[in-house]
């Protein structure tokens, strides 16, 4: 059982940090001049944390199929992957992950 | 059709994901036996899924409150590059849209926002379609979070419905992927993370987003040199 006031100090430090974080550029948007080159890099964010939040999700992920070692996860998202460059679209994308990794586990 | 409504359909096929993770983080906080109103106050007020679910793990233990704050805030301080990302779109905004946006950050509607960024005109439809992202991913967020803490986990194993969660982000990063840099970013953060991955407080994800970041400064360095 968590301790009341443990809990209350733990979310409202959460919170102050959490808003503070987020709202810190945006707060400062108005006052700030950004320069085309660090718009430029804002192009780049996606890239370089989208993968980070992936990768370690589906690679370290143990599954149950042997032929694949227990990575069907992450041949499923490379195959993914591969498709999405094709059809540019989020429900495609999602789906056919989901019904390839669905047939996968169930073949095996 | 308007930009808000717009952006609340292009989460719509995401939300598959966020419900299997929302039905855990809820039967998260009932196995804590947090009463259902400690529930919705966290839910509702730091409203970042991956940073709650390692927060209550750390207070179920009673570790330190420097320990539990500071593993939070480290996983929710990707934030602060979206917080940048998003700050030339509300530099005109009024402060309500301003705070509203920061307080709705999550991953998901940053990324459906920067996924659709060449249809918007202005700033202002920018903004209207980043909230139409943000109501939707608000509204099933909350919603299985509380269904989860009331029936438990609810999302069969057999469908891999967590899977949804990666799957989408894949779905959201490609097309942002448009020169041969943002590629070559994409990869090295993927092999980066999976070498960090293993550092204390999940720093790895800080990690490995600092040094992607330091390489795309660099690749537009020597972009603008050639």
């Amino acid at each position: 059982m968590i301790d009341k006031n443990y809990f209350l100090l733990n979310v409202a430090g959460l919170v102050i940090g959490t808003v503070f974080i987020r709202g810190f550029f945006i707060a400062l948007s108005s006052k700030m001049n950004i320069s085309i080159k660090v718009k430029e890099l804002f192009t780049f964010i996606p890239a370089a944390i989208f993968p980070a939040l992936i990768m370690p999700a589906t690679f370290f992920h143990q599954g149950a199929v042997e032929v694949l070692g227990g990575k069907e996860r992450f041949c499923v998202l490379m195959l993914a992957a591969v498709a999405c460059f094709f059809i540019r679209s989020t429900l495609f994308v999602i789906g056919f992950g989901l019904a390839l990794l669905f047939m996968i586990s169930k073949i095996s | 059709m308007n930009y808000f409504n717009q952006g609340f359909r292009s989460v719509l096929p995401i939300i598959s994901g966020i419900i299997p993770f929302g039905a855990v983080m809820g039967s998260a906080f009932s196995e804590a036996q947090l009463s259902f109103f400690q529930a919705l106050l966290m839910n509702t007020t730091v409203y970042a899924g991956a940073a709650q679910l390692a927060t209550v793990e750390l207070m179920k233990m009673n570790a330190a409150v420097f320990v539990v704050l500071a593993t939070g805030l480290i996983i929710n301080m990707r934030f602060l590059l979206y917080s940048a990302a998003m700050s030339p779109y509300l530099k005109d905004a009024s402060p309500l849209i301003k705070f509203l946006c920061a307080f709705t950050l999550t991953d998901q509607s940053y990324a459906a926002m920067t996924a659709n960024q060449d249809k918007f005109h202005t700033n202002t439809e920018a903004t209207h379609f980043y909230l139409g992202t943000a109501a939707c991913m608000m509204l099933t967020w909350h919603a299985s979070v509380m269904a989860g803490f009331i029936f438990g986990n609810f999302a069969p194993a057999s469908l891999n419905l967590d899977f949804a969660i990666p799957l989408s982000f894949v779905a959201l990063l490609v097309p942002t992927m448009k020169r041969r840099g943002h590629q070559v970013v994409a990869i090295f953060s993927a092999l980066a993370s999976l070498v960090f991955y293993g550092l204390p407080l999940r720093t790895g994800l800080i990690v490995t987003s600092l040094l992607s970041t330091g390489l795309s400064w660099m690749i537009i360095q020597m972009r603008r040199k050639t």
